[in-house]
């Protein structure tokens, strides 16, 4: 056989392998598409945590939405407190403002965290410095009082465990006493308060 | 039937008379701080008393702090006469009709403190200075006191227990300043601290007027000289 031949042959053969194959490929594309459009793949939490940090638009997406959910829970919970105490701006940042009661003194409350405390308590000049007691009825380290306090000045400290603890976050100011730190709080009053 | 509405109407006005009896023995008397100051015991026994009188005839006068004061006292290891010269600084001030409850509540956060009784005299005895040199310093600027219902002399004239809170409050704040480590030569910010304090208890416990007649009136140099009073 001729070389001319050996190669119209393979030419022809060749020439028949495309065609075919290249029938096979026609709408190849259309049909991955409409297989991965059936196809919804199951993401761990892994993939979730790349899909939310990829520079993608679905991932982009996916932040959104979480800081979208995370502002939502803390607006609930920020209503949720002021209408259960209200909050006030005052000069020391923002504090839970004292309900009024019918007698005309006030609520006050008292919170620490103190996590692993066995005994809290608050001594100040409303109770002459007889220790009251706080109570951590959930047991989650954040110890609660509410004082019923009548309009005044009030320097108090709190007791952990014996330890006196002068610097309470919710103070208007703080005095030093004996060479130790006292809160002080006002109650009603003007512009300091 | 009777009988049982009977039997309840003597329940009710002898529950009434439990109630009255029960106030009339919460009332705190001259014999409650002879008794007190027995148990010190006080050198001079006659002249606490008489202070205690005084004390008592006084509307703002915070008795059962007191008493609370002395038994707490008498309750510590200290020698009679540490205990006698602490309690002095506050029959001094009921002598002399000053406003107590500062000195009262500075002792019991000392005891409550375990703070030794020589260094809680001290304490007092600087700021009993203070309440003498405030209440003077307001009668310079023409800020007086009335006793209630007396006639008014002058617009300045403040009845008695308002007079005496801001007596109270201005020696308390410059007490509090130096006792943090302040200066007394600082007369712009003892004025600060001051202002903040009374205008802080402004339509609280202080009126306003008067917050702004003393506001208008103290001078920094005023309270500078005060506060060293207390500390030459």
């Amino acid at each position: 056989m001729r070389t001319e031949d050996i190669e119209g042959i393979l030419r022809d053969t060749l020439r028949q392998e495309v065609t075919e194959a290249t029938d096979g490929l026609l709408g190849l594309e259309e049909r991955i598409a409409a297989e991965l459009g059936e196809r919804r793949p199951r993401l761990r939490i892994s993939d979730w945590l790349r899909l939310l940090l990829a520079p993608t638009r679905a991932g982009r997406i996916g932040q959104l939405s979480v800081v979208g959910a995370t502002a939502a829970i803390c607006l609930l919970v920020g209503v949720f407190v002021a209408s259960q105490f209200g909050l006030d701006r005052t000069s020391s940042g923002i504090r839970l403002t004292p309900s009024q009661n019918a007698d005309g003194t006030q609520e006050i409350l008292f919170v620490l965290p103190a996590l692993n405390a066995d005994d809290v308590s608050v001594v100040g000049t409303f109770n002459a410095w007889e220790p009251t007691a706080l109570s951590d009825e959930d047991d989650d380290g954040i110890w609660t009082a509410s004082i019923p306090l009548p309009p005044g000045r009030y320097e108090y400290a709190f007791i952990i465990d014996g330890r006196w603890w002068g610097q309470d976050p919710l103070a208007d100011e703080y005095v030093r006493s004996y060479g130790e730190y006292s809160s002080v709080r006002y109650v009603g009053g003007g512009d300091g308060a | 039937m009777i009988r049982s509405k009977c039997a309840a109407a003597a329940g009710g006005v002898i529950l009434v008379l439990l109630a009255i009896g029960t106030a009339a023995c919460a009332e705190v008397s001259v014999s409650d701080f002879a008794e007190a100051f027995e148990s010190i015991p006080v050198s001079d026994l006659g002249r606490f008393i008489a202070a205690a009188e005084l004390g008592l005839s006084q509307a703002d006068f915070p008795a059962s702090q007191t008493l609370q004061l002395i038994g707490r006292l008498a309750a510590t290891a200290h020698s009679p006469q540490e205990k006698e010269a602490l309690l002095l600084n506050i029959v001094i001030a009921m002598e002399d009709g000053l406003p107590v409850d500062g000195l009262v509540t500075k002792g019991l956060e000392g005891l409550a403190r375990a703070v030794s009784v020589p260094l809680i005299e001290q304490s007092l005895h600087q700021r009993l200075i203070l309440i003498a040199e405030t209440r003077d310093l307001l009668y310079a600027k023409g800020i007086f006191s009335v006793e209630p219902g007396s006639p008014q002399s002058v617009p300045t004239a403040l009845p008695t227990p308002r007079f005496n809170l801001l007596v109270s409050h201005i020696s308390d704040t410059l007490a509090d300043y130096l006792e943090g480590g302040g200066s007394p030569f600082e007369g712009e910010t003892l004025c600060q601290e001051v202002r903040f304090r009374l205008t802080s208890l402004e339509g609280a416990t202080l009126v306003a007027a008067d917050v702004d007649l003393v506001l208008k009136r103290v001078e920094p140099a005023d309270l500078t000289r005060v506060a060293l009073s207390a500390v030459t």
